[in-house]
């Protein structure tokens, strides 16, 4: 063996030696490095993630009071139970604003023209979810004009502004079908047939479903019912000070 | 004198300069040195990389973790904005999918004649828009609602207290592609003016069809228009007509726009 046989060979074994150390000691520890990027990376992702939620969550508690307020306005429109009386006084509330004679309301729907026409229909549509339907048949006395007003009328207990908002004061009906006849008093005192008809109106009511309340449980201070602790400071405003909205529409 | 180099002969010509007695040992040594510290720093590097970023991960994981229990804390809130966001949906698509009486009744009132009444008129609101021209308006009037209440079929709503996804979707008692339908009955002073009467009818706003269904001049005419529902105001020698109005189906709220932002009205009745 020459001399130079033994120099290549040494060589060789420096190399063998330090490649085993790389890949049984540096490479081991680079790679778990490098996972440790990949978890930083993803913790880090899950931190952005929850932070999101709490930043959202703190600006729904910031509008808690005016969403409740909203939630409990559109109970007007959409209550939680039948709320019959109060459908009544609306009803009866626009047909004297607008000369309007309130002659019977009926529920269910209903084909007769008659004033106190019997229920041939059940009075509450039951929907599998969602808001509940129930119709109702009245019936009204008035001039073309006044009962176009109060067609009117009807239409904005809950209606859309012109911004695209919606504006709530009463109760939400969806008018089926209309039938405008001759008035009999009109018939029976000779009066002139077309100035005094009977309008008979199907329409639907609806009932938010009786699994909900209005609310859902929540109350003017709190989404769970319950004095909640804050989260923080800044997220504190606001639900506390919400004043106790009502619902119904009541005389 | 004579040198006599004493170095056996096979060893002459292997030994460099630089060789020494080592044979190059040396070097070697000094290589494999040096490669070592080598691999010391690259381990130390990402000894340190590893111990640093174990910590930020521990810190990144537990302040992601305190975050997600504000966010659970909070949790009632957004349940809550999601509820009213789904009712207001709801509502809204309620409103938006009503076919506007009042104003389908003021077209009615623009467009008519002069000499020509109505004695009586029967709108529905039709599930389809192949609605038989000559069904009963009464029966259909009795039949529809009943029908709407029978086939509500609403969206998925659970319970508000759950939280998300408690909100509140419903179907209309007038869903979209629904068609309006008038049927009117009323008198004109020649049949001149009942065609004047279906020329003007279409030019209310959303209609699609006029029809004519009767128009009899006779004697009886009388008689006969108050049989049909309208009124004894017509003269005997007036033609006595029934016409169908034919409105465009109801669009869906989709087409309508949802911008929805709810202006809180206190009161009742407006």
């Amino acid at each position: 063996m020459t001399t130079r046989d033994r120099l290549v060979l040494i060589g060789l074994g420096a190399l063998a030696m330090l490649a085993a150390v790389y890949l049984l000691v540096v490479s081991p520890e680079r790679k778990q490095a490098s996972s440790l990027n990949a978890q930083v990376a993803a913790a880090s992702a899950q931190l952005a993630s929850a932070e999101g939620q709490v930043a959202s969550a703190r600006a729904d508690q910031t509008r808690y009071a005016s969403a409740y307020a909203s939630i409990v306005s559109l109970g007007k429109a959409v209550p939680a139970g039948e709320e019959v009386p109060s459908l009544i006084y609306q009803l009866a509330q626009a047909s004297n604003q607008k000369h309007v004679d309130f002659t019977s309301i009926s529920t269910g729907a209903t084909a007769g023209a008659s004033p106190g026409a019997t229920v041939s229909a059940p009075a509450v549509g039951v929907a599998s979810a969602g808001f509940t339907q129930m119709p109702f048949t009245f019936v009204f006395n008035g001039s073309f004009s006044d009962l176009y007003h109060l067609f009117q009328q009807m239409n904005r207990f809950t209606t859309r502004t012109t911004s695209g908002g919606l504006q709530v004061s009463g109760r939400l009906l969806t008018i089926q079908s209309t039938k405008l006849s001759p008035s009999a008093s009109a018939t029976a005192t000779g009066a002139h047939p077309t100035e005094h008809l009977t309008g008979t109106i199907t329409a639907t009511a609806y009932v938010l479903p009786a699994t909900q309340g209005l609310t859902g449980g929540a109350t003017a201070a709190s989404p769970t019912g319950t004095a909640t602790t804050p989260v923080s400071g800044a997220a504190s405003t606001g639900s506390p000070s919400a004043p106790p909205a009502i619902a119904r529409v009541a005389p | 004198m004579r040198a006599v180099n004493l170095i056996p002969s096979e060893s002459r010509s292997g030994a460099g300069p630089g060789v020494g007695r080592s044979g190059g040992g040396a070097y070697a040594v000094l290589a494999v040195l040096g490669g070592l510290v080598i691999l010391a720093l690259l381990y130390g590097i990402a000894h340190h990389q590893i111990s640093s970023r174990r910590a930020q991960a521990a810190s990144l994981t537990a302040r992601a973790q305190s975050a997600q229990a504000q966010a659970a804390q909070l949790a009632p809130y957004t349940s809550f904005t999601a509820l009213r966001q789904q009712r207001l949906q709801a509502v809204s698509d309620l409103v938006d999918a009503r076919f506007d009486w009042a104003h389908a009744f003021h077209e009615l009132g623009r467009v008519l004649p002069r000499d020509a009444s109505i004695t009586s008129l029967d709108g529905t609101i039709g599930p389809t828009s192949g609605a038989s021209a000559s069904a009963p308006p009464a029966s259909a009037a009795a039949s529809h609602p009943a029908a709407a209440g029978s086939s509500s079929s609403a969206a998925s709503a659970s319970p508000a207290s759950a939280g998300a996804g408690a909100g509140a979707t419903a179907t209309s008692a007038t869903p979209p592609g629904s068609v309006p339908t008038f049927t009117l009955s009323g008198c004109a002073t020649s049949q001149q003016e009942v065609a004047l009467t279906l020329q003007r009818l279409r030019l209310i706003d959303g209609v699609s069809e006029v029809t004519l269904q009767s128009s009899t001049k006779s004697a009886t005419s009388a008689s006969s228009a108050a049989s049909a529902g309208g009124s004894g105001n017509c003269k005997g020698n007036q033609p006595v007509f029934t016409v169908q109005i034919t409105f465009d189906p109801l669009p869906s709220s989709s087409t309508i726009g949802s911008t929805t932002k709810l202006t809180a009205q206190k009161g009742a009745g407006g």
